[in-house]
C-alpha cells in the first residue's frame, strides 16, 4: 500500500480497496490523482460518493492518448468545518479506442449528465446507463460520425466541415 | 437522481411535454430578454412552471481545439477570449497551469502576484455591478440599472488607466505580469475606490431595504441546501444557498491566504440571497484591492520570470473563483511547445442544473429574475483607443486601421504617434 493511498484514505476517512484502485498520485499538498480502470470505476465512485460523502463534481475532461482514451472526473472533497476543499482527479484509464465505453456517473452526480454528453459529442465515448445520451453542444447539422476533439481531425478539417454545414443551412432556408 | 432531472425530452415543439402541462413557452435562442444564445423550454400549468429545460450549444467556437494548434505562448492571448467579461480570471488560471508545469511557481515575485490579484478583484467588481444592474432591469426597476452602470464606469476607468483596456486586461503572463502599477497612479486610484465604496454601499441599501425590489426577489426561486448539494452549483449561486465554498478560501491561490478578507454566504437560498452575496462581495473586493495597494507600496520584485517555450510533460488542474463561480482548467503538456490537451470549464455550465431546479413550481412572471440569477454573460468590446501617455493625445481606430498601423510600426520600428 503506497503512502499516497494511505494519506488519501486518512483524509477521506474510508478504506479504498486496493483491487479497485490502480494508482494514487499526489499532485501537491491536498490535491490527488486517483487512477482506475473502467471496470472498477463505478464501484470506486460509489465509495467516494456514499461513504466519503463527496457531492461536488466540478467537470469531466476527455483525454485522448496514443492507444487509449482517458476520462477525468474532477471531484472536490469538502471539509465544512474548515471551509477547505481537497481536489481529486478521478482518472479512468484504458478506455478502448475501437469501442469506447465507460459507466455513467449520473447516479451519484446530477451534473455528470451534461458533462458526459459533452464528451460523447466531442470524443464519441459511450456512457453506459446514461439516461439521455444525446447531442448537447455540436450543431444540429454536424455529421454524426465526426468527433471533432479526436486527434484524427485537424483544425483545418474541422473548419472545413463548419463552413460546409453553414453553407448548407443558408441554402436550405 | 432522476427526480432532479426528469426533463429528458427530445422534441421542442411541445408534443413531448409532461402530461399535466397545458402551456409551453419557448424562449430563445434569439430573444430580446437574453443577450446570450440559449433556448429555454418552459412547460406551464396555468401560471405555474411544471418543468423547465434548456438547450445550449448555439455559440460553439472551438477554443479547446484551437488551443491544441497554437503554442503555449500564443494561447496566453487566446484563453481570455473564452469569456467576454471574466477574461482576466481565465488568463490567470491558464498562467498558473503553465507556471506549475514549467516549474517557475516559486520564482514569481510577491509584487507580480499582488498585481494579478488586483486585476482579478477589479474584474469581480465590474462583473458583479453589471449583473445586479441587469437584475434590477429584469425586475422592472430601470432606475437602478442606470445608477449601477454609471457607477461601474469608475472601476472601468481605473483599470483602463492601469492596463490600457476596459475589459480584456491581459495583465497576467506566465512567470509574472505584463505591466506594473505605477506609484504615481495610486493616490487617484485610492480616491476613486473610496468613491466607489460609497456608491456600492448605497446599492446595498437599495437591494436590502427598498420594498419594490425586495418583493420581486424575496422567497422567489428557493434552492435549498440539500438541493444545492445534489445539483453541484458553484460560486454565488451555491453561496446563496448556504454552501460556504469559495476557491479563494477553500483552496487558496496567489496570495489570498496572506490577505485578510471576509467570506460572504447566505442560507436563505432565494434570488435575493444570491443578489446580496454579490453586492457584499463587491464591497469585500474593494477591501482586497485597497489591501493590495497597501502591500504594493512596500513590496518590490521582478515582474516577469523567464519561462522557456517548451513545457515539460505533465498534467495539472487549476481552479479559480471567477465572478460567476468556479473556473476549472486542466492542462496536459507533452514536452513540446504546444499543449496536448487543454480543457476549460467556465462556471455557467455548472449552474444550469441548480437554476432549472429553482424554477419548479414558480410563477411565469418570476422567470426573468430566476433565469438571470446564474448570471449569463456577454461581451462588449469593439473599439481601440490609443493614448499617448506622455502628451495625452488620443487616436480612435477601427480594426483595419489598427492592423495597418501596427504592421507599419513593427516594420519600421517606430511608435504609433
Amino acid at each position: 500500500m503506497s503512502a499516497e493511498l494511505k494519506e488519501l484514505e486518512s483524509i477521506l476517512n474510508v478504506t479504498l480497496p486496493e483491487k479497485l484502485v490502480e494508482e494514487v498520485l499526489k499532485v501537491e499538498e491536498g490535491h490527488f490523482d486517483v487512477l482506475c480502470t473502467a471496470k472498477n470505476a463505478y464501484d470506486l465512485m460509489k465509495i467516494f460518493n456514499e461513504e466519503a460523502g463527496i457531492y461536488h463534481l466540478s467537470t469531466i475532461s476527455g483525454i485522448e492518448k496514443e492507444d487509449e482514451f482517458n476520462i477525468c472526473y474532477h471531484i472536490q472533497h469538502r471539509i465544512e468545518e474548515e471551509i477547505r476543499e481537497v481536489p481529486i482527479n478521478f482518472i479512468i484509464t484504458k478506455v478502448d479506442k475501437k469501442n469506447p465505453k465507460s459507466p455513467s456517473m449520473f447516479d451519484f452526480f446530477v451534473a455528470a449528465e451534461y458533462y458526459e454528453r459533452e464528451i460523447y459529442d466531442f470524443y464519441g465515448i459511450y456512457f453506459e446507463n446514461h439516461p439521455f445520451l444525446q447531442r448537447l453542444i455540436l450543431p444540429e447539422r454536424w455529421p454524426d460520425d465526426v468527433k471533432p476533439m479526436r486527434k484524427e481531425y485537424s483544425w483545418e478539417q474541422v473548419k472545413e466541415i463548419t463552413m460546409k454545414i453553414t453553407k448548407e443551412s443558408l441554402e436550405d432556408k | 437522481m432522476t427526480e432532479y432531472r426528469s426533463r429528458f425530452r427530445s422534441l421542442t415543439d411541445g408534443s413531448d411535454a409532461p402530461e399535466d402541462a397545458d402551456h409551453h413557452i419557448f424562449i430563445g435562442p434569439q430573444h430580446p430578454w437574453a443577450e446570450e444564445p440559449a433556448h429555454f423550454i418552459i412547460h406551464l400549468k396555468g401560471e405555474r412552471v411544471v418543468e423547465a429545460d434548456i438547450r445550449i450549444g448555439f455559440n460553439l467556437r472551438g477554443i479547446e481545439k484551437a488551443m491544441e494548434n497554437r503554442t503555449w505562448r500564443q494561447n496566453v492571448m487566446l484563453v481570455p477570449r473564452a469569456c467576454g467579461i471574466c477574461s482576466a480570471v481565465h488568463q490567470n488560471v491558464y498562467v498558473r497551469v503553465v507556471d506549475r508545469l514549467a516549474g517557475v511557481e516559486d520564482q514569481i515575485s510577491e509584487r507580480a502576484r499582488l498585481i494579478r490579484m488586483f486585476s482579478l478583484e477589479a474584474e469581480r467588481i465590474h462583473s458583479h455591478i453589471l449583473w445586479y444592474g441587469i437584475l434590477a432591469h429584469d425586475a422592472g426597476f430601470d432606475t437602478m440599472l442606470h445608477i449601477t452602470w454609471r457607477d461601474r464606469e469608475i472601476i472601468m476607468d481605473i483599470m483602463e488607466d492601469i492596463s490600457g483596456n476596459r475589459v480584456n486586461y491581459s495583465i497576467n503572463l506566465p512567470g509574472g505580469v505584463r505591466r506594473d502599477i505605477k506609484p504615481e497612479l495610486v493616490p487617484s486610484v485610492r480616491e476613486r475606490l473610496k468613491k466607489l465604496r460609497k456608491q456600492v454601499e448605497y446599492h446595498r441599501k437599495v437591494f436590502a431595504e427598498e420594498a419594490s425590489i425586495r418583493n420581486r426577489l424575496e422567497n422567489v426561486g428557493i434552492l435549498t441546501k440539500e438541493d444545492a448539494k445534489k445539483t453541484s452549483p458553484n460560486g454565488p449561486t451555491a453561496r446563496g444557498s448556504g454552501l460556504p465554498y469559495d476557491v479563494r478560501k477553500s483552496f487558496p491561490y496567489e496570495l489570498y491566504d496572506k490577505i485578510d478578507w471576509d467570506l460572504i454566504y447566505y442560507t436563505e437560498g432565494d434570488v435575493l440571497a444570491t443578489t446580496l452575496v454579490r453586492v457584499d462581495e463587491t464591497l469585500v473586493s474593494i477591501d482586497i484591492m485597497e489591501r493590495c495597494l497597501d502591500q504594493l507600496e512596500t513590496t518590490q520584485g521582478e515582474l516577469l520570470a523567464r519561462v522557456k517555450p517548451r513545457i515539460p510533460a505533465g498534467r495539472y488542474m487549476a481552479r479559480a473563483e471567477a465572478p460567476r463561480g468556479e473556473d476549472v482548467h486542466y492542462g496536459i503538456a507533452d514536452g513540446t511547445d504546444t499543449p496536448e490537451r487543454y480543457k476549460i470549464r467556465a462556471p455557467s455550465l455548472g449552474n444550469i442544473d441548480a437554476t432549472l431546479k429553482r424554477m419548479d413550481g414558480e410563477y411565469i412572471a418570476d422567470m426573468p429574475v430566476i433565469l438571470r440569477s446564474y448570471d449569463p454573460c456577454f461581451s462588449c468590446t469593439n473599439r481601440v483607443m490609443i493614448i499617448n501617455e506622455n502628451t495625452g493625445e488620443k487616436m480612435i481606430l477601427n480594426q483595419d486601421e489598427f492592423a495597418r498601423k501596427a504592421i507599419k510600426a513593427k516594420k519600421y520600428n517606430r511608435p504609433f504617434f
